[in-house]
């Protein structure tokens, strides 16, 4: 390619001009997205600890039941709502904000707007989980937020799409990269979403089922068309930038998005097999569940072919590891959901725990380890700073990924064996519930490392805003890199 | 019933509709001919191709590090 | 250069054939719903709640009991819900009429609830049940609710709406548990769960 023995003819000064466009665009970001991170950490330690309460309470009833704040009714939705929008979603926003700001290889627009939009987005964290304990949830799974509080994500919300639509109008890059697509669509998606889900159910609600089937195409939207975007569109970036391979097919990534765009609205009403809705309604949802594997077969090949031939570099790069590991969840996830769908398995696995560990592949084991490596990416290019301890990163990686491999096979065979039981009709409810006990149990084990792993990742990021320790040569590994894996890495991208 | 598919049918249409309208554009916007570029759209000639970036201040000296991302 | 609005157009296309198929439809399709006895005397009257039974579903949602009772029984065949005596027929969507928010659940942590009040119409078994559910049901990992009571002690006669607790779970002579109003409310509401008449649309 003359584009790249062109590189090795330009000068270093020439290098450099890149370098520092490259540096005035991180600058420019640094503060709204360091803003959203920092809410997006503390939202992860409270929903942890909401998690770890929820989680003991189901095999320990009786622990801190006193206090009506406590109950696991309560609690169980101010983890969700915590985790889902204050976690995952200001993480998400701080990570598409920085991606459509380097690809469109211009500054940051509004970043002051952007600081409010932050302030009001964790304000309305703030009112609607107290506001949820304090005993005023909707009990709309996902929507719980009582109704003061989604004006102040509304308007967060606006000034956040303002913002990175006019970046994204004032771009030097002509070429729009596949992450754009999937950033634009989400930034698009979500406040249709949010507006439509929050009028029709919460301020000026329908009756009757027809609620259940807005609740969940909602719900589920909210998963494949603002968070699994915001992944998608991270992996899609990173994973060739830390390599130095491109993507592996730019068609293929084509086709993927637009069958995502297409099918993921469907599927929604999978959530209600078996329910009070219509026949037609629940089988067009199955349909565009199952259709669902196309895009998700795309995105799979396009990942692992950009990376196979490289995976040693998982052995030094933190960004890698943490984002292969969630590139991969994302197909066992999406295909776990497609299988899902289908009646005679929906016929177990429904109403079972079985679920609730489908959920967290989706969330935690996909979206979540993709915004982990995402940030320990993105955090140095803005703070100018390296990573406190290698170490930190690799015991953060382990009691998250273990954690999670935990709690999914936990989840997975008590949720299947419960349906099973479920199912039959000779077994009594409490033997069932008897039966589950010790998997609850291990979950609460796996939260507890997942935990550890949290704590572990504030107190690195802690650290890098506060220019902790000793300045560094290079860049923050796992393992220190030898020279030679350097050299290995210089093949033809495509093809070999 | 004949409201359900009427309404159907009618989000088949637009679906198509759109798929169409994509299509076109990414043909007419020249997004269809140069794939090559697409893909290598996101590297620099300072991190090219071939080059692992995770990487961070390795190559600048350790003032320039000191200094910080350029401010605006 | 003009790829925003066309990306734009697309998305918004594609995301409106979604909402017109899975909100405006079945909203047209079942809003319009009013509740009607099809078939004569065995149809409940879905009459909207009053009073004391609308308040205790407000107990039931402020408390999330939806996220481990679902309120929905799957058809014959599809799973064992009749089988297990959670009602006589699969629910449908005219059992909802008027409910706001419509409370399915998802979750089966404990039994549905679609039909607990025709299931279980004791008011005292429901108490004893929300204040302690081991008394009731031995390795339930259901919470207890003895915040919605009172534990006062008994001044000059024991009131008669104090829960009688087994010898086991009694507190001492001079103590008793009184429901307050929300555990009153909440049980009216239970008790009112009730989705087993026949309706036309749930077949023969």
């Amino acid at each position: 390619m003359t584009e790249m023995t062109a590189s090795a003819v330009l000068s270093v000064a020439d290098k450099q001009v890149f370098a520092r466009q490259r540096a005035a665009i991180d600058g420019s970001a640094r503060l709204p997205v360091l803003g959203f991170f920092a809410g997006a950490v503390f939202w992860l330690l409270a929903g942890t600890a909401l998690a770890l309460l929820a989680s003991i309470k189901l095999h320990n009833p009786e622990f801190l039941d006193s206090a009506p704040w406590l109950t696991f009714g309560r609690v169980r939705p101010a983890h969700l709502n915590a985790v889902a929008y204050g976690w995952a979603s200001q993480a998400g926003i701080g990570v598409l904000l920085w991606l459509m700001a380097r690809l469109a290889r211009a500054e940051l627009r509004q970043t002051r707007l952007l600081l409010l939009a932050v302030v009001l987005w964790n304000v309305g964290m703030l009112v609607g989980t107290t506001g949820i304990l304090a005993g005023e949830s909707t009990s709309i799974e996902w929507l719980e937020f009582p109704p003061f509080a989604p004006p102040f994500f509304a308007i967060a919300f606006a000034i956040i799409a303002v913002s990175a639509m006019v970046t994204f109008r004032n771009r030097r890059e002509p070429h729009v990269y596949v992450t754009q697509w999937y950033l634009i669509g989400a930034v698009f998606w979500f406040p249709w979403l949010y507006t439509a889900a929050n009028l029709l159910l919460l301020y000026t609600p329908v009756s009757g089922v027809a609620q259940a089937s807005i609740n969940w195409w909602y719900a589920h939207n909210v998963l494949g068309l603002w968070l699994t975007p915001i992944g998608l569109g991270a992996a899609y970036y990173l994973l060739p930038k830390v390599l130095g391979r491109p993507i592996y097919s730019y068609q293929l990534s084509l086709l993927g998005f637009w069958s995502l765009a297409l099918f993921y609205n469907w599927a929604g009403v999978h959530h209600l097999i078996g329910g009070p809705l219509p026949a037609w309604l629940i089988t067009l949802s199955i349909v565009g569940s199952v259709m669902m594997v196309i895009p998700v077969i795309t995105v799979a090949i396009n990942h692992h072919m950009t990376v196979v031939g490289n995976f040693r570099q998982l052995r030094y790069s933190p960004t890698l590891r943490f984002i292969v590991f969630g590139a991969m969840s994302y197909t066992a996830v999406s295909v776990q959901g497609s299988l899902q769908s289908l009646r005679t398995v929906n016929e177990v696995t429904h109403f079972t725990h079985y679920t609730v560990a489908h959920a967290h592949l989706g969330v935690y084991a996909f979206f979540t380890m993709i915004m982990f490596g995402s940030i320990y990416y993105i955090v140095p290019r803005l703070t100018g700073w390296e990573w406190a301890s290698g170490r930190l990163i690799s015991f953060h990686f382990w009691t998250t990924a273990l954690g999670m491999v935990l709690y999914f096979l936990a989840l997975t065979f008590g949720g299947w064996w419960q349906g099973l039981e479920m199912n039959n009709a000779d077994v009594p409810f409490l033997t069932i519930v008897q039966n589950t006990l010790p998997y609850l149990r291990a979950r609460s084990g796996a939260g507890l490392l997942m935990a550890a792993g949290h704590l572990a990742f504030a107190v690195l990021f802690v650290l890098n805003l506060l220019r902790f320790g000793k300045p560094r040569r290079g860049p923050t590994l796992f393992v220190e890199r030898p020279k030679k894996a350097e050299l290995a890495l210089t093949v033809e991208p495509a093809g070999s | 019933m004949t409201v359900a598919y009427l309404v159907i049918f009618a989000s088949f249409l637009l679906f198509a509709l759109s798929v169409v309208l994509a299509l076109s554009w990414a043909l007419r916007n020249g997004q269809m001919k140069n794939f090559g570029r697409g893909a290598t759209a996101i590297f620099d000639p300072d991190e090219p191709i071939g080059t692992v970036t995770d990487s961070f201040p390795s190559t600048q000296t350790q003032a320039e590090r000191s200094e910080g991302p350029l401010h605006d | 250069m003009n790829q925003a609005p066309t990306i734009f157009l697309g998305v918004f296309l594609t995301f409106a054939s979604a909402w017109l198929g899975l909100v405006v439809a079945p909203y047209l399709q079942l809003a319009p719903q009013r509740s009607e006895n099809t078939v004569a005397s065995d149809a409940q009257d879905r009459a909207p709640l009053g009073g004391l039974a609308a308040q205790g579903r407000d107990v039931y949602r402020a408390n999330g009991c939806v996220y481990c009772h679902s309120q929905q029984v799957r058809p014959e065949g599809f799973g064992s819900d009749i089988d297990r005596g959670w009602g006589p027929r699969r629910t449908v969507a005219q059992d909802y009429v008027g409910e706001r928010p419509v409370l399915l659940g998802t979750m089966r942590t404990g039994p549905d609830l679609a039909n607990i009040g025709a299931r279980q119409p004791s008011a005292t078994w429901h108490h004893l049940h929300l204040y302690n559910p081991r008394i009731t049901s031995p390795g339930s990992i259901m919470p207890r609710f003895a915040f919605l009571y009172e534990r006062r002690k008994i001044i000059g006669q024991r009131s008669s709406a104090a829960l009688k607790l087994p010898p086991d779970w009694d507190l001492e002579p001079a103590y008793e548990v009184v429901p307050t109003d929300d555990a009153k409310a909440l049980v009216a509401y239970l008790l009112l769960l009730d989705r087993t008449g026949a309706l036309e649309e749930a077949g023969p």
